[in-house]
Formats: C-alpha cells, structure tokens, sequence
C-alpha cells in the first residue's frame, strides 16, 4: 500500500509541476485467480496480474483524464504530459468540482488471499448440484472467482482514502433441454464475502433454476391482452431501474433537459409502496464503493421515498451545472435496493387475474419518455392466479412512467446478490402481445 | 508500436503442450459534448503481456500489467502451473491439438493523434448543429477512437505483429413531440483507421447531419406500428444485426457445446434459398473488410467461416480446441479484447450475401408493412429468437414510404424468420462501431442487403 501512496504522489506532484491548479490520482493494484467452466466441462484456469493508475487534472478550469496501466517513470511522465495537454484542448468549465475537504481515511473488507481450492470446490460443487437437482440444465458457461484489489486514491486538495477488499463472485449462464426443445437461455452473477455456503444456495440461484427448468416446455402467446405483468428482480433492474436512472434521474438527461422528471424533486411519481436507494454501504453488499469518482466518500442516498421523488444521480459536476444536489455514490445504476413488501410470491400470484411472470427482459432502449416494447424472456403466463405455462415469442409493451403508479404489489422474497436487494414487483396494465 | 521481448521465450515453452505468449497494448481516446460543454475529455492506455497453455484438454492463463521479458517469463509459468492445477483437479484427457503450419504477419504501424484533433472536429460539428438544427432541445457528440496491438508469438501456427485501430463519431439528437414527449436518434459516422484518417473535414459530413435531423423531424410526427406479425423491409443496417446476434452467437462453436439451436441444424436448411451468410475474415465480396482480421489470438491464418449456403446451414466458428472436438478446420475465430483476456470464439464480420433485387423495387412490392432503417440494439437467445430495438423507420402503405415510425422493437426466431426472406437487394451496408459482449468486449463488423421478410413487431 505504500508503494501505492508514494506513487499516487509522485504523479500528483509531476501534475502540479506540470501547471495544474488541481489534481486527483487513483492507483489500484489487483490480483485475479478465476475458473472457468464451457458447456458443463471444466476449461481453464485464469490468474491475473493487473493494475491501474488514473489521473484528472484541472487547469484554468478545463478538465482532463488519462489512465494508464504502467508504473514505470517514463510511461507515468507521458501520461502526465498527455493528460495536462487534453485538459488544454478543453473549454474552461467552472462546473468541475473534486472533494476540497481534506481527510485521511482507510479502508479493509473480505478475503484478501484466494482459497483456490476452496473456490474449486465450490465450482466443481455447484455443477455437480446443478446435475443432480436439475437434470435438464446444461451450464452454458460459469465463471467464479477470487478478486482483491488495493486502492489509493490522493488529491492535490488533501484528500488521501486508502482501500483492500477481496471477495469472490460467479456467473452462471445456463438454460434447460429435453430432446429438441430447449428454454431461453438465463444469466446471474453473484457476489460473496467468503465461501461458506453452496452457491446453489446463494442470493435466488435454485428458485431460477427450478424456473428455467420447467421452461423447456414452452409455447408463443396467442392474441393480445393488457394485464399484469411480475417482474422479477432481474427483469425489474433491466427494464424499470436502468430507465429510471438512465432516463429520469441520470446526469446526461438532467443536464440536457431530456428528463420527464427533472422539475418532479419533491413531487409523487411512483406508487407510496415504492422506494429506490442506491446503497454503496448498505450491510448485504459486497465491497461497495468507498469514494466517488470526484473523491467524495461514498454514501447511501434515496432516489425514490414512498413514491416521491427525493434525489437525483448527480456527480458535483452534474449538481454545479443543474443547481441540483451532488448524490451520494457513483456508477450505473449503483447497488439498487427496494424494500421487500409484505406478500409473498406466491400470494402475488394467486391474486392476479391474467398476466405474465417475466425473469428477463430483452428490449430495445426506452426512449426518453420512458416508451419501451421488447421480450418477455424466460417467462410464464399467469391465468386465474396460477402459472399456466412458459412462454416464448412475447412482447411486453408500455411506458415506465405509467407503470411506476401502477404497482400492485411488491414481494416479501428479494434477491440479495452482494450488489443490489430487489424484490419482485407487479404493475398492472402493461400491453401483452403474442403471434 | 510494442517492442519485441517475447519472441526470444520461445525457448520457454513447454515440450508437448501447445502455448501462447501475446504481449498487447489497448488505447482509447474519446470526447464528449453535451449541450455543447465537453463533459468527458479521456485517454487510456492499457498493455501488458499474457500466456495461455494447453495441455490434456485444459488451459492455464495468467497475465501482468508490465510489457517486459521478466513479465512474459513469470506468466509463462503461472498459465502452466494453472494448467497443471486443472489436469490435477479435473482431469481433460484429450490429445494435443493438431498443430498448424508456422508463419509470420505483420501489419503496419500506427499514430497517436492528439487530444486536441478530437475535442477540434467534436466542437465543429457541434457548432454546425447548434446552428441548423434549429428543433433540438438536446445534442450530443462523441469522438472516439480504440485501438488493438498485439504481439503475438505461439508453439505452432502463425505468429503476428498485428493492429487494428476504428475511429468513430457519434451525433445524438433529441427533439420534442408537439405534446412534449422528447424522441431521440442518433448515428455513427466511421470506420477502421486512426482519427485523424476518417475524419479530416467536418463539412463532409454535414450532408449527413441535415439528413439526419430531417429525419428526426419526420420522427417527432411519427406514429406507433401497428402490432403483430408484419411484412417488412430490413435495411441493411437491421440485416446486418442479424447475421450477428441471431445467427452468429448461435454457430459459435462453444454456444453449441452449451445447447444452442444451431447443434441439430448442422446440414438442415435454415433459411430460404436466397439467404447465404459468411463470416468474413479480411475481405468481402472484393473489398476490404470494415474490421479485417488476419491471423487470430492462437495463430491461425484468418480465413472466411461459411456458415449458411443458399439456405442450408454449413459450419460453424471455431477456436482450435472446438475445431479438434467437432473435426472441422478452425478459420481464426479466437479472439481477446485485452492483453489480460483469454482468446474466445468470437465473430470478425459477419454478413448476409447481397441478392439481386433492387430496394425501390422491394419496397414497391409491400401492399401493407414496414421499411426498417436503424437500430440502437440487439439481443438475441441460443434458440435464435431475437429482439432488435428500432429507431427509424417508415410505414409502407400500397407500395410507398408512409409515416415515419415511433421507437419499437421486432423479434422472432431467425431461423424461422429467415425461411420468409423472398427478396435480397444488391447493395450491402456494413456496421462496425459497437462492441459485441460475450464475457469481453469485442469490436466487429456487421452488415447485409436489406431483406423482405416476415417479424414481430411491437406497438403499443
């Protein structure tokens, strides 16, 4: 870690050298050990050396970024030459902002070292589970893995945050078989803190291998109808949440003005049943960010309270140049929880007249109104409260604004992967259609 | 360019298990403007070396962010100790893959704009926008350019010295409906070559800009496509995402091994008779692919994978390793995106063969239907039911172009769908600037004739 730090500062103080009023350096070191499954065969085994270093700088208010993947001084020098010359091609923005409040902080969380044979044992487990339970499953591919990475990140402004963290994650790509017939195929990947439960038992993994399962039989909706349409907490994250925060809360679509919700702050936009928080710290995530991507820490904000708009995923840039408030973590779509409500899935069910459980959702990109038509995958047809039969060749149609006001119900169950904690919610009159 | 410090261990590979050494350097430089502020302004420069071996039907890889020989020693032993692990564990017992014919190829060196030719030619179309484009109420423009160097030395095969830098730009325009519903199109101007090679003239591309913006506002009076299953004309651009997503991914080889479609198709016909698709390596019905690729990621001579003939499907693609399991000839499909990737199956530019109809006359001969124009994504499944989200397109009503169409989305299975193609028109219209994602990321090119074809369409 302290190789790190003293190299953090060294490319800090070249930048300084070099002209600018301000700069941000984020060196990272990781190390990988992965294995690799194809077709229910084991394939490879992967170990991997990597490393980073990230440097912004501001001068006279134009803003530059390089990142580079060497530590060596000639390469480190070029970089800061490079980076201090994209800032100068730049127009001044008075809209960058970095954290100015210095602090000290560091960080340790999960296994540092990789349990190879731990984490092979798991592996081999987890296809032998599969096999067993689900004879009809056939692994397309499985990655699982250990990653631990250190992290020093400096600013020229006083700012020096320090972070270790292992953990271990796999991703499961599967889909069911019989004969000629076969189900759409299904993905998820999960991350752990340590290695102490089977991964079947982990965050949904059986109940969506039970599911797939009984997909192989399944057959194209006949007609069309309006109905409800169950999303699951894969579904709803694809469909719902990345359009809320691409489209209505995202930082592009404020700054342009493209957002349906951009003067809503305040105001009811979803069913009270709903909240949304993005939640870097919460206790159920693994690793989460510590430090923005502009050095602030990293904290749990609400997007959505009982159905009122409360916050937007704004970077300070994006606060400076909306006059909004700057939140409280970074990335796309950032560690979503929704509250689990108070029935279950199975009660959920029973209650709706006809409409569709929907496990993933392949759709074209909604458009900025929140319009969005794609296909109901790995899904099954609900009649009378009961699951009918899987489907295939359905397309669910409608608008995202709309169905936020339109939930039914939210499930006690929710998936709990390491990044997010999402129940599955029910919105009524949603468009079905079939051949 | 990368120095060479790995061709001098191939004194260090193993006896009798075949072994990769790839030394690779990826650059990205992008820009963009938002409502006219420069709101990203990044470079990235990533190298390093890895090593992949084979031995008993298991791979060992290991890699390190360092471009030097201690590097390439240290992870020469590591893919081994890892391929040692896995024959401990899980033991492959398969023969040595059969060795392939040595070479070299070397591809010419390339340049390193700098930052200011991107945030330069980004600002004038930007200011060119602003000035005619009176309707928007948001613009974007993103200047990018990435770039893959590999060096490349292996146990037997051809080893390479390879680059393939694409350089694009992409307009996004957003206009308002008279309710006040914002609709949105964009597109990508470019093509493989450094930055500064495509794009020397911001004049020669506001032709394309007007016509763009033409059409969004053609789009703002759109109207929703009537649901169901319709006739439609594919343009070029559809047709190419086609070929990929629906076709493509299911005759990679490793998707077959994991149940796909295309495993009970070998040999069938798929398609009707006027469908015939091809993965082209380097070059495409006489010209120069739109990302050509010459030799792969396991040293094998890149050459063309054909795939569908007149209708019937013929072959898969392939890394070494599936070629050997399914006893047919790898064509260069194995491919890594980052030095510190494994090489995959992955697709190069993959393509519907042009027809001989002409597109005026396609369009002239739907009674009720759809012409498809652009695309913002696609997905498709391992039993080849696809979704493409459209972002332009026309109504086709007694034979003319109608009304332009709202964001939608089409879907169905290809091959199913493409048993209904009855017309193929001459002209093909490549793509190349997205990624393909399949565990990496992956630049390839797309493209076909437009189709008249039969799809679900959604509406609302």
């Amino acid at each position: 870690m302290e190789k790190l730090e003293q190299l953090a500062q060294r490319v800090l103080d070249a930048a300084k050298e070099s002209g600018a009023q301000f700069a941000q350096c984020v060196v990272k070191e990781t190390e990988t050990h992965e294995f690799n499954m194809l077709g229910n065969e084991f394939s490879l085994m992967r170990t991997l050396f990597d490393r980073s270093v990230e440097l912004s700088v501001l001068k006279d208010r134009r803003k530059g970024t390089i990142s580079v993947n060497s530590f060596e001084d000639e390469a480190l020098r070029k970089a800061v030459a490079d980076c201090i010359a994209s800032a100068e091609s730049a127009e001044p923005d008075d809209a960058w902002e970095f954290d100015s409040e210095p602090r000290d902080e560091s960080f340790t969380e999960g296994p540092l070292v990789c349990d190879a044979e731990g984490l092979f044992a798991r592996t081999r487990e987890l296809a032998e589970d599969i096999a067993a339970r689900h004879p009809r499953i056939i692994i397309e591919e499985l990655y699982t893995e250990h990653k631990a990475t250190r992290t020093v990140l400096k600013n020229s402004a006083g700012v020096s945050c320090r972070t270790a963290e292992g953990g271990y994650n796999f991703t499961l790509t599967y889909s069911a078989h019989e004969g000629e017939k076969a189900s759409s195929f299904y993905y998820g990947e999960t991350k752990l803190a340590d290695l102490d439960k089977p991964f079947i038992d982990c965050a949904l993994i059986e109940w969506e291998l039970s599911s797939v399962e009984r997909q192989v039989d399944s057959k194209p909706l006949e007609g069309k109808f309006t109905g409800t349409v169950l999303l699951a907490p894969g579904a709803l994250f694809e469909l719902v949440l990345s359009t809320v925060n691409w489209n209505f809360v995202g930082e592009n679509a404020l700054i342009d003005g493209t957002s349906i919700w951009k003067d809503k702050l305040g105001q009811q936009v979803a069913d009270e049943q709903l909240s949304l928080r993005f939640a870097p710290r919460a206790a159920d995530v693994v690793a989460g960010e510590r430090f923005t991507d502009e050095g602030y820490r990293a904290e749990d904000y609400d997007i959505i309270r009982d159905g009122r708009l409360t916050g937007f995923a704004l970077t300070q840039y994006g606060a400076n140049k909306t006059g909004g408030v700057r939140g409280g973590c970074t990335g796309w779509c950032p560690y979503p929880h929704v509250p689990a409500g108070g029935k279950s899935l199975d009660e959920i069910i029973s209650g709706i007249e006809r409409g569709v459980l929907v496990m993933r959702f392949s759709g074209g990109e909604p458009s900025p109104s929140g319009e969005f038509s794609g296909v109901a995958k790995n899904s099954f047809l609900i009649e009378n409260g009961k699951l009918v039969t899987a489907l295939t060749e359905t397309m669910i149609s409608g608008c995202i604004a709309d169905m936020l006001k339109t939930v039914r119900a939210i499930s006690s169950e929710v998936l709990r992967d390491g990044t997010c904690s999402l129940p599955f919610i029910a919105f009524d009159g949603v468009t079905v259609s079939g051949k | 360019m990368l120095q060479d410090l790995i061709s001098a261990k191939k004194a260090l590979f193993e006896p009798g298990a075949h072994t990769e050494l790839r030394m690779q350097r990826n650059r990205k430089r992008n820009v963009m403007l938002l409502a006219g502020d420069i709101v990203e302004n990044n470079r990235s420069d990533i190298a390093g070396v890895s090593a992949r071996v084979y031995r008993g039907g298991r791979y060992g890889f290991s890699s390190m962010a360092e471009c030097s020989a201690e590097a390439a020693e240290r992870v020469l032993r590591a893919a081994a100790e890892n391929a040692a692990f896995m024959n401990a564990h899980a033991p492959g017992r398969k023969p040595a893959l059969p060795s392939l014919p040595a070479g070299r190829v070397v591809c010419e060196a390339i340049h390193d704009p700098a930052q200011r030719v991107y945030t330069d030619f980004a600002r004038a179309l930007d200011n060119y926008i602003a000035e005619h484009c009176p309707k928007l109420v948001s613009r974007r423009i993103y200047a990018t350019e990435d770039s893959m160097e590999k060096l490349l030395v292996v146990s037997d095969g051809t080893d390479a010295h390879t680059v393939l830098p694409r350089s694009y730009v992409y307009v996004y325009m957003t206009a308002e409906t008279d309710a006040g519903t914002p609709v949105e199109l964009y597109h990508a101007f470019g093509g493989e070559r450094t930055f500064d090679l495509n794009f020397t003239d911001p004049a020669a591309y506001f032709q394309d800009i007007d016509r763009l913006y033409e059409r969004l506002m053609q789009k703002r009076e759109g109207v929703y496509a009537d649901a169901g299953l319709r006739t439609v004309i594919l343009g070029g651009e559809l047709t190419g995402i086609l070929s990929h997503e629906a076709v493509g991914h299911t005759v990679e080889a490793d998707l077959v091994l994991g149940g796909s479609v295309a495993g009970r198709c070998l040999g069938k016909p798929v398609a009707s008779e006027l469908v015939s698709l091809t993965d082209f390596a380097h070059t495409a019905f006489g010209k120069r692919c739109p990302l050509p690729v010459f030799v792969d990621d396991e040293g094998t001579l890149a050459r063309d994978a054909k795939i569908i003939e007149n209708g019937i499907l013929t072959g898969y693609m392939h890394s070494r390793e599936s070629a050997q399991r399914f006893g047919m000839e790898p064509c260069g499909n194995a491919r890594a995106w980052l030095f510190s990737d494994e090489p995959l199956i992955r697709m190069r530019n993959t393509a519907i063969h042009p027809g001989k109809d002409k597109l005026e006359d396609m369009i002239a001969s739907v009674d009720e239907g759809y012409y498809l124009i652009s695309t913002n994504n696609g997905q498709a499944d391992t039993t080849g039911e696809f979704m493409f989200g459209i972002t332009m397109g026309y109504e086709i009503k007694n034979g003319k172009l109608g009304r332009a169409l709202l964001d939608t989305t089409i879907s169905g299975v290809a091959f199913e769908m493409l048993k209904t193609v009855d017309m193929v028109s001459d002209q093909v219209e490549w793509e190349s600037s997205g990624f393909c994602g399949k565990k990496q990321p992956m630049p390839v090119g797309l493209g076909g004739p437009a189709l008249r074809c039969k799809v679900m369409i959604g509406g609302r």
